[in-house]
């Protein structure tokens, strides 16, 4: 028997319900369907499907300042367009945020041998066998100041834990960045 | 056309433990009217957003009702928050939309659409069953309780005259309570109190 679950739909479901999740915000993408589908009629975490990923920051703080504790899950390009909205919201505000954002480009990235740190420059961001969000996401992250983990294949749920207990202990949000698919439903 | 006044002061004389979320033109006005644990400024904080917090608050305590003063510009910023609003389920917030046609804390520039926008439109279309549009002081303080009392989401147009209110800041200086510490201390004290 595995002691330490893989990222699979369920599990992830399982450790937020561990963790006395109340509200999940976010707007689904391929990798983050199967949480969606499985949180649309949970019994004790409220899903809100939002239409543009910075409002997810703000309700989630919200839900803070009434006494619940909010997840928020984006994609990682909704993260980029999220900026002013976690600094002025559940940054500036301390909220203990715990936030999965999946990786859109990471496989791109890996197959062109390509890595977070590398330069920037127009050649590289423009070219046709890279997704340039990826490259971007962890030096973003890193400029705004959130802590984040990279989730790559051999990660297991540990991972996750450790972020929401990051963010209660730290209060602040604080991102588990999946930069591999969930391994089952 | 109304003044700010004729919107915030019966609203002041209603209230009673709803929380309070304001945000730009109405954050001075509303703190000189009201000295309350569950007013929220949504100011030094994040452009636009105002309407967001209010609904995540409603959603995490639903037996309270929620009243967000946002403005015309905020809310262009978001105006997809009204379709998530709907979408929650949320029936214990009131979204009013102040609307001077202007951003007027920094001189009165005029927002995208001023003077003709339809929020009123915007909100039925987006799917509010309760949807008012006040321009008259008279008219909107009778309706008042009617208003507070609605079953939600409810949405509140407001056309007023532009005000002079200036830049926000959050310091000792500043005259209204909710003002005059961090964001992030009065987060936690709102939180405590509520």
């Amino acid at each position: 028997m595995n002691q330490h679950p893989s990222l699979s739909a369920a599990a992830l479901v399982a450790v937020l319900e561990q963790s006395e999740i109340t509200h999940v915000m976010g707007i689904p993408d391929n990798t983050s369907a199967p949480v969606f589908d499985l949180l649309a009629a949970h019994e004790t975490i409220q899903l809100v499907t939002v239409t543009r990923e910075g409002e997810a920051f703000a309700i989630a703080s919200g839900v803070w300042l009434g006494g619940g504790r909010p997840f928020v899950i984006v994609q990682n390009t909704g993260l980029l367009e999220s900026g002013d909205a976690i600094r002025g919201t559940a940054a500036r505000m301390g909220v203990p945020l715990p936030i999965l954002v999946t990786g859109r480009g990471y496989t791109k990235m890996v197959r062109a041998g390509l890595g977070p740190g590398v330069d920037l420059d127009r050649d590289l961001v423009t070219r046709a066998d890279v997704d340039s969000v990826a490259l971007h996401t962890e030096p973003t992250l890193d400029a705004w100041g959130i802590p984040f983990e990279r989730a790559d294949a051999e990660t297991d749920l540990r991972l996750l834990e450790a972020t929401i207990a990051r963010a209660r202990a730290e209060e602040r949000p604080v991102v588990l960045l999946l930069a591999q698919p969930l391994t089952g439903p | 056309m109304m003044t700010t006044a004729e919107l915030l002061e019966p609203l002041a004389k209603r209230r009673t433990d709803e929380v309070v979320v304001t945000t730009m033109s109405t954050v001075r006005p509303w703190g000189h009217l009201s000295d309350h644990d569950l007013d929220f400024a949504s100011a030094d904080s994040a452009m636009g957003h105002a309407a967001d917090l209010a609904l995540g608050i409603a959603l995490a305590r639903p037996d309270r009702k929620v009243i967000c003063l946002n403005g015309d510009g905020s809310m262009l910023m978001t105006l997809g928050t009204l379709a998530t609003i709907v979408g929650s389920g949320a029936e214990n917030l009131i979204l009013f939309v102040v609307d001077n046609g202007s951003f007027e804390i920094t001189g009165n520039q005029p927002t995208a659409g001023a003077g003709y926008t339809d929020f009123a439109a915007f909100a039925r279309a987006a799917g509010f069953g309760q949807v008012y549009y006040f321009d008259q002081g008279g008219e909107y303080a009778s309706a008042l309780d009617g208003v507070l009392n609605a079953k939600g989401p409810v949405f509140v147009h407001v056309r007023v005259r532009s005000g002079s209110e200036g830049p926000i800041s959050r310091s000792a200086e500043e005259e209204a309570r909710y003002l005059k510490t961090s964001l992030a201390d009065w987060s936690r004290g709102f939180r405590s109190a509520l």
